[in-house]
């Protein structure tokens, strides 16, 4: 480094640092049917969403209900 | 349908007898389904409660009378409105007046007993020890490892005073230095108490604790679930004592552990154990007993359908013991014929009402040959 | 996490699914073969599913995943997995993945964990094998459920006759293990569930054993009702126990009590435990990663007037994390909280955000119709009843089709890839895809014709799954013909299609806000503090609407000191432009550009906007009952609270007050409950008896319905010995005159009470009327003008009651607060920052896309009777002045397609594009010649 030169290893180690961030705006926890709709409320009002949830698809418990009252249609 | 208004000195009233949480009550009626009577007649704590509320009570009513305060509802009740503190507080206010209908009315001689002779009975107090006489049992003594208390039912009953020796010999097996108070012992109080006579429950245990002081007593065995309860829960909240208090299911199962009590025999029969309200819902207490049983070879140990924290009611608590209920009301029948049901051969309980009143169904039902009624004592005496 | 609020860094740890999501193609190839089961957790662990296995049937991303249960991964066994998959999707290399994101907000959305009724034993939950919860219910109704959907038991796999459901089971108590709130969702799914149990077997018994019945929320009274009517279906009013397991039968009793007869025992073949609402099973544990505060029954702590903020800066909470919540809430909450973060993070809105790019259109109006065919298998939803390849035979026997083949799932991402590779490669000019309903795909589908230079409305599905093998699943050979006769048909129709244009209109960045209540300012400095301007229109001289007249809550909000900070936000806020006393004279325009002219103090102006959000109010209702008007002792909720702020000394130093709920409502003429009154009236109660502890107060109610944490204000009035008395809508209570004690005027209330089996007598000296909650007149006006609906109620109609709670049908308008229906002033603030969130996914735009698929007309056909603008719902047919006389014209922007004026056109002058007669009738032809 003293002579102006990064070691290439350091190099490789910042630029996978910066590879292994991602950027967004929001993240969103919990992919049930709020989850769903604050993500999709806020990617159609401009910004970039990160929906995490624990199961292996969105859903949450709602995807669970055969149908929703009062109106008893499906729910999915 | 008759009409009324609220009656507020009877509210005020009630509330200086110490009913207070009725007011949570939202009326599910879940006190009724869990109550016991509802298997035998028509009885609702939920109806009562709600005649606190608006000071409504009837006080010539048996009614009042008939909790046997086993702790089922309070224990399910969804707005805590502890039916018992209410119950109490009616019975307090009808004795109070007085009032005690015809089935009830034995009560006023039990009191009158209690104060004369420090038992329910109207036994001499002097012969409070007579059931130790030929089992060599020492008075306590300063020192001594722990003071046995055997209560009222213990020390006169002679049912009882079987359970009362089967404790000595098994006390005796386990090399533990124990005494007795005899005739100082006085009843503990606990039932009177739920009869609503306060001031007696008070000038009983003011006795107990003065005794217990005087010799130098620091860690007490009951027998009686009751005996527990009072001296475990109430002495302390009322005077402010800390006595270690221990039940003899708990304190056989600690001579177990503890490998001063060995098994050394089998019990090849099929029994059930039902636990006593004052010993289970009130104090948590399932476990020993049941450890104890299963600890026996060869005894068979089935759970009753209604066990633990379900526990079906005797029928004896809450004063209720020297009350007269007619045959086709007693809880304890019904209790027999679950024992019965799932073929035990012996019914196993830890408490004297419980087997006071299961002797008695025996007899009433005819079933004398068919099973047995034992406290747990009873059951180890025979395999220490 | 770490950070602050517009820079947080989170560490996330992605599962390994040991799947290569982007190569599966969920098949479900692998499942088959799997030897492992176990109990699946998404069936309640009530049927089994594989070691390997789709989550569940509509599961998105629509991939297998690989549990613990996996022998493989448990010891090194098996693979078979591996052998099987075609596309060597499975990876059993991967590891968990740290991931590390940047973000400048956090929403909260985890949801909740029913209630364990395992933890107290009280039921038998565990212990019989005939009693479930109602999560368990649902899964055992539902198609994709352990059974099928039918309804078995777990001892028998027979059908039940008798089932009852036990309500408040966990809620509502203040012993060990339950929860002290009630979770204000059970009541109503358990009517649900009910009403599903009868359409599966019309002859079942059901009976429902409840406390209070809570139907306070919209149409849920309605909904209650048509439970109760219901051949077969019992409500009794009881807590009840368990009795025993009947050995032969394992049918279950349950011990009940009625008023009259003592204690009842009856038999059920199968038990529902209605259980509620608890938080997140993690819930501690969240907390302290995201550095938040819990409330006392484990739910998110948040703000009375700010309810989707956290304690922690930048971080907000939706759904049922803020306590127990239904849909409809968890939808708006979730908005609520997404215009939250729009203020937050307005600065860089777009910043990270990408257009699409699609290829330049390719003009194929003129050439032959050249149709591709793309049949799917979807998995072996179609796959497994249909014969997929001698389908996509038939396919390529037809006219004008010249390409076909099948797909596995045609909506997945390389499939959808495949679709405009083939359309390019083979020169396709229309496409047929026959899979799925259109409902959910069609967009998708329509994107990839995009994607591969055409005209998207160049798109036809023939719906062979939900049309078709789901319903058909027994008949293998006429399902294969039937598949073969919908894609012909939609083969036929595909050869009329016509590219439709579809147009970017401009948005105006303004919004206007009609009412200036709380809910119309909150949406107003939302929608303003994302930088967009906003008209406030209020017909009253101060801004405040029904909360100028409420001065607490139970939470211990001083509302009138909020209501002033405010008015203040508003009237200081650069962006927001108030009119009061105003009207609104005419509004007209379309999603976008609607333009609305308003008087306000004499002026009249006009107004462009690109949203308008309707927050209207409701009044409350002037009883006609219990003497009110003729005896001035006898006030209204709203006159009580005044009195008690005021500290009116009659009031206070009276001896005894009776409060009747229900007045004006849950009656003929007002057939929904008010919501609100139950807790109004105990927030009164609870106020008098801070002020005058020795007071005699008595509720007289028909259900409580302190829903929610307000459950635990009705414990604590009754602790203050607030007396409660239910009465039944047939034996009302009586209000009159009298000479009470001491000589004294009082009004005697008399009351039947139904557990002491008395009537009562109370001489009260104030009684007050839970008078119902009305829809205002301004409302009527608004729905009016702004030709939105309202339900039989009068309340504002949203587009969907769970999914778009705070839209209309019509778009860009948005609606809020208690002209939606009664609610609190925290539910309302919730849903006016939900209306200015969902204002925002338009107003955020330049332009706002506009379908091709409207109707137009044929001015010559056209002979001018209007009948098609009395079908139109949305206002988009006008008459337009020619010199052969007045003419319909539709204006393409309003028009939804629904084509119902097509229906009412007596000469077929108007019509709908893509909808055509010639494609509908050539469809028809196909249908019936082979």
């Amino acid at each position: 480094m003293a002579n102006g030169q990064f070691p290439e290893a350091l190099i490789q180690q910042l630029s996978q640092k910066f590879r292994d961030h991602h950027f967004g705006d929001v993240m969103v926890v919990g992919g049930g049917v709020s989850g769903i709709q604050a993500s999709l409320d806020l990617a159609s009002s401009g910004f970039k969403v990160y929906l995490v949830d624990k199961a292996p698809s969105i859903g949450g418990h709602m995807a669970q209900l055969d149908k929703t009252f009062p109106t008893n249609e499906c729910s999915m | 349908m008759e009409t009324a208004a609220p009656f507020k000195e009877a509210i005020d009233e009630l509330r200086e007898n110490g009913a207070e949480a009725f007011k949570f009550c939202y009326q599910c009626g879940k006190c009724d389904t869990v109550c016991p009577w509802n298997r035998v007649r028509n009885f609702s704590m939920r109806k009562l409660i709600r005649e606190t509320t608006f000071g409504l009570i009837e006080i010539e009513r048996e009614e009042l009378w008939r909790c046997t305060t086993c702790g089922r509802c309070p224990q399910e009740c969804p707005r805590d409105v502890k039916q018992i503190d209410n119950i109490i507080a009616l019975r307090r206010f009808a004795a109070g007046y007085g009032v005690f209908p015809g089935p009830v009315k034995p009560i006023r001689t039990v009191s009158g007993n209690l104060t004369a002779d420090g038992n329910p009975f109207g036994e001499e107090r002097a012969k409070r020890a007579d059931w130790a006489k030929d089992l060599s049992v020492k008075t306590f003594e300063e020192g001594m490892e722990i003071l046995y208390f055997p209560g009222c039912y213990l020390s006169y009953d002679a049912r009882l005073k079987k359970v009362a020796a089967a404790t000595v010999k098994i006390l005796n097996k386990a090399g533990v230095n124990f005494g007795i108070l005899g005739a100082k012992e006085n009843c503990c109080g606990e039932s009177i108490r739920k009869t609503g006579n306060e001031s007696l429950f008070k000038r009983l245990a003011r006795e107990n604790i003065k005794t217990w002081i005087d010799h130098g007593v620091q860690k007490i065995l009951v027998s009686s679930p009751h005996c527990y309860h009072t001296f475990k829960n109430e002495y302390p909240k009322e005077f402010k004592v800390n006595f270690e208090v221990v039940h003899i299911s708990q304190y056989l199962y600690e001579l177990m552990n503890e490998g001063r009590l060995r098994i050394n025999k089998d019990y090849a029969k099929k029994v059930t154990y039902h636990d006593p309200c004052y010993l289970g819902r009130h104090n948590g207490i399932y476990d020993e007993p049941r450890a104890l049983l299963n600890k026996i070879p060869g005894l068979q140990l089935d759970e009753l359908p209604e066990s633990r924290e379900k526990s079906f009611c005797c029928g004896g608590g809450g004063g209720r013991i020297w009350i007269e209920t007619p045959k086709s009301e007693r809880f304890a029948n019904l209790r027999l014929e679950q024992a019965l049901a799932i073929g035990a051969e012996e019914l196993v309980t830890a408490c004297p009402y419980c087997i006071t009143n299961f002797e008695d169904s025996r007899v009433v039902l005819g079933h004398d040959d068919l099973i047995q009624v034992k406290d747990i004592t009873e059951v180890l005496q025979e395999v220490v | 996490m770490e950070g602050e609020a517009g820079d947080f860094q989170i560490t996330l740890i992605k599962k390994p699914k040991y799947i290569d999501e982007d190569q599966c193609t969920g098949c479900t190839a692998c499942v088959e073969y799997c030897p492992v089961k176990y109990p699946d957790p998404f069936n309640q662990e009530i049927s089994q599913n594989k070691a390997i296995h789709i989550y569940f049937a509509q599961a998105i991303p629509l991939v297998t995943y690989i549990d613990d249960s996996c022998l493989y991964l448990k010891e090194k066994k098996c693979g078979i997995c591996e052998g099987i998959c075609k596309n060597h999707a499975i990876d059993f290399n991967q590891r968990a993945e740290k991931i590390e994101v940047k973000v400048g907000a956090v929403i909260l959305a985890p949801g909740l964990e029913p209630y364990d009724p395992g933890l107290r034993h009280d039921y038998g939950y565990g212990q019989f094998a005939n009693v479930v919860t109602s999560l368990d219910y649902e899964r055992l109704m539902c198609a994709t459920g352990p059974y099928q959907g039918e309804i078995l038991r777990a001892s028998d796999r027979k059908h039940p006759h008798k089932i009852a459901w036990i309500q408040c089971v966990g809620s509502r108590q203040v012993i060990p293990g339950g929860n002290s709130y009630c979770s204000g969702v059970c009541c109503t799914y358990a009517q649900k569930q009910v009403i599903l149990t009868k359409e599966h077997d019309a002859e079942a018994e059901c009976t429902i054993f409840h406390n209070d019945i809570r139907s306070y929320n919209k149409d849920f009274e309605r909904f209650y009702q048509r439970t109760e009517s219901l051949p077969g279906v019992r409500f009794i009013r009881s807590y009840v126990s368990i009795g025993r397991e009947i050995p032969a039968s394992k049918n279950v009793t349950i011990r009940y009590s009625t008023p009259d007869d003592g204690v009842k025992e009856e038999e059920f073949g199968l038990v529902v435990l209605s259980v509620g609402l608890n938080p997140p099973a993690d819930y501690t544990a969240l907390a302290d990663k995201f550095g938040i505060e819990l409330n006392a029954h484990g739910f998110c702590q948040t703000n009375p007037v700010d309810p989707m903020e956290a304690t922690r800066p930048g971080i907000f909470v939706s759904g049922a994390f803020r306590g127990p919540t239904d849909i409809p809430e968890s939808v708006f909450s979730a908005s609520a909280a997404g215009s939250e973060c729009g203020e937050l993070l307005n600065y860089r809105r777009g910043k990270l955000t990408q257009a699409r790019i699609y290829p330049p259109e390719k003009d194929v109006a003129q050439e032959e119709p050249r149709i591709g065919v793309f049949v799917c298998h979807c998995g072996a939803n179609i796959g497994r009843i249909v014969d997929v390849p001698a389908t996509v035979e038939y396919a390529l026997s037809l006219p004008h089709v010249a390409y076909a083949q099948e797909q596995l799932f045609s909506c997945a991402t390389n499939s959808a890839k495949e679709i405009s590779d083939m359309t390019r490669e083979k020169g396709l000019n229309r496409v047929v895809i026959a899979a799925c309903s259109p409902r959910t795909l069609e967009p998708l589908f329509r994107d990839t014709l995009r994607e591969a230079g055409i005209n998207q409305y160049y798109l036809d599905m023939a719906n062979i799954r939900e049309h078709n093998s789901w319903v058909h699943s027994k008949e293998r050979e006429e399902s294969t013909r039937k598949a073969q006769d919908l894609i012909r048909m939609s083969v036929a129709r595909a050869r009329h299609l016509e590219p439709l244009q579809e147009f970017d209109l401009p948005v105006n960045k303004a919004g206007l806000v009609v009412g200036g209540g709380l809910a119309g300012m909150t949406a107003a400095l939302s929608l303003a503090n994302q930088g967009h301007e906003v008209y406030l229109v209020e017909k009253e001289s101060d801004l405040g609407g029904m909360a100028r007249r409420l001065h607490s809550t139970l939470e211990g909000l001083d509302v009138q000191q909020y209501l002033i900070d405010v008015v203040g936000k508003i009237y200081r806020h650069p962006l927001v432009h108030v009119y009061t006393e105003a009207a609104i004279l005419e509004t007209g325009g379309y999603v976008g550009n609607f333009a609305t002219k308003v008087k306000s103090r004499g002026r009249v102006m006009e107004i462009k906007h690109g949203a308008t959000l309707l927050a209207t109010g409701a009044e409350e209702y002037r009883p006609t009952e219990y003497l009110y008007g003729e005896d001035e002792r006898v006030v209204t909720n709203l006159e009580l609270e005044e009195q008690i702020a005021g500290r009116d000394e009659r009031l206070v130093g009276a001896r005894s007050l009776v409060m009747i709920q229900c007045v004006g409502c849950r009656n003929a003429e007002r057939n929904y409950c008010s919501r609100v009154c139950c807790s109004h009236s105990i927030k009164n109660a609870l106020n008098l008896k801070a002020l005058n502890p020795q007071m005699d107060i008595y509720i007289l109610f028909r259900d409580m319905r302190t829903y929610g944490y307000y459950e635990d204000y009705y414990r604590e009035a009754a602790g203050k010995e607030v007396r409660f008395i239910r009465y039944e809508p047939t034996d009302p209570p009586e209000v009159e005159p009298a000479v009470g004690e001491e000589g004294l005027g009082v009004l005697r209330v008399t009351v039947t009470d139904p557990i002491l089996g008395k009537r009562l007598e109370i001489d009260a000296d104030v009684v007050a009327l839970a008078a119902a909650v009305i829809p205002s007149a301004g409302s009527q006006e608004a729905a009016r003008l702004f030709k939105v609906n309202s339900n039989p109620d009068g309340f504002f109609k949203e587009a969907h009651v769970k999914l778009r709670p705070v839209d209309f049908v019509a778009d860009g308008i948005y609606l809020c607060g208690m002209a939606h229906y009664p609610k609190f002033i925290t539910e309302t603030l919730s849903q006016a920052y939900a209306a200015a969130g969902r204002a925002l996914t338009l107003l955020s735009h330049d332009t706002v896309v506009a379908s091709g698929s409207v109707c137009e007309v044929n001015e010559r056909k056209c002979i001018g009777c209007g009948a098609c603008i009395s079908a139109c719902s949305y206002g988009a047919i006008e008459f337009r002045e020619t010199r052969q006389g007045k003419k319909a014209v539709v204006n393409p922007v309003i028009c939804k397609g629904d084509g119902l004026c097509n229906a009412k056109c007596p000469t077929g002058a108007i019509s709908l594009k893509h909808h055509t007669d010639e494609e509908i009738l050539s469809q028809i032809d196909a249908a019936v010649q082979p």
